[in-house]
């Protein structure tokens, strides 16, 4: 092929772009990695993916570190069946949005499925592979869960189903919209199932560019390598994690699992005691019910790790992680006893995870040949992704614990 | 959405072959949703028979990356258009890429497990090794020529999909003659869409002649989605049948060549009769996409169909894209087994009706007819 042929093409393409195709699905901004553009007043414009399973929780806390953040706009909440049922989901995130006086804030419904996964097959897979011994959580799965169309009435201080209605537009349309609207402005956190964000990229494969970062929760290195928002839709997460964002930070559970809802915050003082006592309603109302009386039951009782707080916490306020390091990711979607797991390269290829506590020492890791004969890169086409490996205890708590305990932030403030 | 195959055995899957009820003005409607590769080939033949057709409706024609790459194509879908005098249908540019697949994957697969050579069907279309990139436009060749005035809808093709079936409820037949990503998508997106859906007519999958075809293995994913989502009905034509005849089987070429109007006549002669005369020992390739057109447009010409079963492997082995195929309506006798008192489908299997015959003698009689008859242009 000759260079004279290539540049025609090239032309031919360009004049074919700019006429005939789609005008958005080309010639946008594109942004260098890491750049996070100056917004208007300040504020970080966010999109919320979520699987907002109520009434309490690693999802709904982290939706109120957003909704409490002084310096994030969140410009809609998009729902995904994860932890719970889509319905069920959006009962909870509607009235959520009413108590905390947030009304003006768009929610809308996404995927109700997973891309491939189903309920019965990961039943059936379990029996014949052996179940999740780490984390049995299968979310809207779960064996005893109703089905889709199960909406259940909300506990207090929910009390009755919200007065305000989802949108009519789908999530991955909102997606796509509000992407283009706002070129490399606008953040997505994506704390659930990727099933959304895999299918607005995959109808707008333009808007990968326009993202100045994606926030996810999921995989794992130590604790466990399986993780739910991964397995619950192995293929979407794939896709996503593949994708060429500028930037894709994630935290994985090694890290989420350092710091536990129920751990102190001052010597003899648990957040949860802290936030209690101090905080206003709704919020106060959610952790007298949610945590602290069911400590009162049983002093013993195993708080959830803060998975969804410390993404909220990177898009807050990202100097909270201490250490990050770029490191390729892929899951796999062969539908065997792997199905869903996640592995990791260090980008120099030679390298091993940092994070958590090793399982073997590193005086124990004895290179007894020489690793250049070794290919130990990552597959054609894995993602390279920011990893988050190293969390500040202190400010982390101090952050969450400030956000939840100060005057309710109503009715976002439009400049 | 997915409904058990249980449920889907006891649903009224009533005639071997579906009667083309009409649609508005007595036209059946219908999306052609293809990759549409150009010049000539078994996906543009198809597009001319249903241009051509005339109890065919095209609501609007989406493209979809395979055989080539979604722009390039799409290119050739307006140009095409153009040519044959019908400006007024909309085209749609759909999925640019798999929804999971990557050439660098294919490729690899191949390395490590073989490629498909089985009934040559090693075919990776846009992700061979040697095929250029997703953005590069090539030009037209005669007659092409030049590019078209006309532009893609900003739409892309899952949402047109999605509006048009829900504005013609249980009205519209979705022709998909590409890896079924645009579908999938849709399904995915709108999955009130299946149920209002009037048929799906696909190409791809075999039992005999190979275990899969590209339609299927460049976008496994889409496939299995596609396959379980529950349609009304979903006709499936096999690499078995479209083997059963080829393009230039009987002199089909030079009858159209001599008889065809412009353009039809110009692409046979410089696309497939001169090929051929160059070199007498050319295979030229089976009917797929032309038999689901005839699928379509005279449903009479298939003598029968199997009420099956179907799934996709999803395995990122040399199995990728595989199908499987189980029986619908098991005999329940003799040694097989049916006789272990087990012939179950796997747990989310799709139902299709697999065609598995046709009139030959009636097929190049509509063909050569819609080839060769005036142009069918716009009336406006």
């Amino acid at each position: 092929m000759t260079t004279t042929r290539r540049e025609f093409i090239k032309t031919v393409s360009a004049a074919i772009a700019s006429s005939q195709i789609s005008p958005t699905a080309m010639g946008a901004p594109t942004l260098e990695p890491g750049v996070f553009p100056a917004q208007s007043g300040g504020r970080r414009k966010v999109i919320c993916d979520q699987d907002n399973s109520g009434p309490f929780g690693t999802d709904i806390l982290g939706t109120l570190m957003m909704l409490q953040a002084d310096n994030i706009d969140v410009l809609g909440m998009t729902l995904v069946t994860g932890d719970a049922w889509l319905k069920q989901e959006m009962a909870f995130t509607l009235r959520l949005l009413e108590l905390m006086g947030r009304t003006d804030i768009p929610v809308y419904y996404g995927a109700e499925f997973p891309m491939l996964n189903t309920k019965e097959e990961w039943l059936l897979r379990l029996q014949l592979y052996g179940g999740h011994r780490a984390d049995p959580w299968l979310g809207a799965f779960n064996r005893n869960n109703g089905g889709p169309q199960d909406v259940q009435p909300l506990p207090p201080p929910y009390d009755h189903f919200a007065d305000i209605d989802a949108q009519h537009d789908h999530a991955v349309r909102f997606i796509v919209k509000t992407v283009r609207e706002n070129p490399g402005q606008v953040t997505v956190y994506a704390g659930g199932p990727l099933t959304n964000v895999a299918l607005a990229i995959a109808l707008a494969p333009d808007i990968v560019s326009l993202v100045p970062e994606v926030v996810v929760m999921g995989t794992g290195f130590h604790a466990f390598t399986n993780t739910f928002n991964m397995f619950f839709d192995p293929e979407a997460a794939r896709k996503v994690l593949r994708a060429p964002w500028p930037k894709l930070s994630i935290v994985p559970v090694d890290i989420a699992e350092e710091i536990h809802e129920g751990d102190e915050f001052a010597p003899g003082r648990r957040m949860i005691e802290e936030i209690a006592t101090r905080a206003q309603s709704p919020i106060s109302d959610l952790f007298q019910r949610y945590a602290i009386e069911p400590l009162r039951h049983d002093p013993n009782l195993n708080f959830f790790r803060m998975a969804d707080e410390m993404i909220a916490a990177q898009v807050i306020d990202p100097a909270v992680f201490r250490k990050s390091e770029p490191m390729y990711v892929d899951i796999c979607t062969t539908p065997g006893p792997r199905y869903g797991d996640s592995m990791f390269w260090p980008q120099n290829g030679q390298q091993r995870p940092e994070t958590g506590a090793p399982p073997v020492s590193s005086a124990d890791r004895r290179v007894f040949v020489d690793p250049s004969q070794f290919y130990m890169g990552p597959p054609p086409s894995a993602g390279l992704v920011n990893v988050l490996q190293e969390i500040d205890h202190d400010r982390f708590k101090k952050l969450f614990v400030d956000l939840m305990t100060k005057p309710i932030r109503k009715t976002r403030s439009k400049i | 959405m997915p409904t058990s195959p249980a449920q889907l055995a006891h649903s009224a899957m009533a005639s071997p072959v579906s009667q083309s009820l009409p649609g508005s003005g007595g036209k059946k409607k219908l999306i052609y949703d293809q990759d549409h590769r150009g010049p000539l080939s078994t996906d543009t033949v198809a597009t001319l028979m249903l241009l051509q057709a005339d109890n065919i409706d095209l609501l609007g024609v989406c493209t979809v990356t395979c055989d080539m790459w979604a722009k390039q194509e799409t290119a050739y879908a307006l140009r095409l258009l153009e040519l044959m005098g019908r400006p007024e249908v909309p085209v749609f540019m759909g999925a640019q890429e798999p929804l999971i697949n990557t050439k660098a994957e294919a490729q690899m697969r191949y390395r490590m497990f073989g490629a498909r050579t089985l009934g040559n069907e090693g075919y990776l279309g846009s992700f061979a090794k040697d095929a250029g990139n997703r953005d590069e436009v090539e030009p037209l060749p005669a007659p092409y020529t030049r590019f078209a005035q006309i532009k893609a809808q900003p739409e892309p093709a899952a949402d047109f999909i999605i509006r048009t079936i829900r504005a013609n409820p249980h009205e519209v037949t979705m022709y998909c003659g590409g890896p079924m990503t645009n579908l999938a998508l849709a399904a995915m997106l709108a999955p009130d869409i299946v149920p209002l859906t009037k048929e799906v007519i696909f190409m791809g999958g075999g039992i005999h002649h190979s275990t899969s075809s590209v339609n299927v293995y460049f976008d496994a994913e889409a496939a299995k989605i596609g396959f379980r989502a529950g349609w009304p009905k979903f006709t499936l034509v096999t690499t078995d049948l479209a083997e059963q005849v080829h393009l230039a089987d009987d002199a089909k070429v030079d009858y159209i060549v001599n008889h065809a109007h412009a353009p039809i006549a110009d692409l046979f002669r410089e696309f497939e009769q001169k090929p051929q005369r160059a070199n007498p020992q050319r295979r030229s390739f089976r009917m797929p996409d032309e038999m689901m057109a005839a699928h379509a447009i005279e449903p009479s010409i298939f003598t029968g169909s199997d009420e099956m079963y179907i799934d996709i492997v999803t395995h990122n082995d040399g199995h990728y894209g595989d199908t499987s195929f189980w029986d619908g309506k098991p005999s329940g006798q003799g040694e097989g087994a049916s006789s272990l008192g087990q012939n179950n489908p796997s747990l989310k299997a799709g139902r299709v009706e697999v065609l598995n015959g046709l009139d030959k003698k009636r097929f190049r009689e509509l063909f050569v007819d819609l080839m060769t008859r005036p142009i069918n242009r716009s009336q406006a």
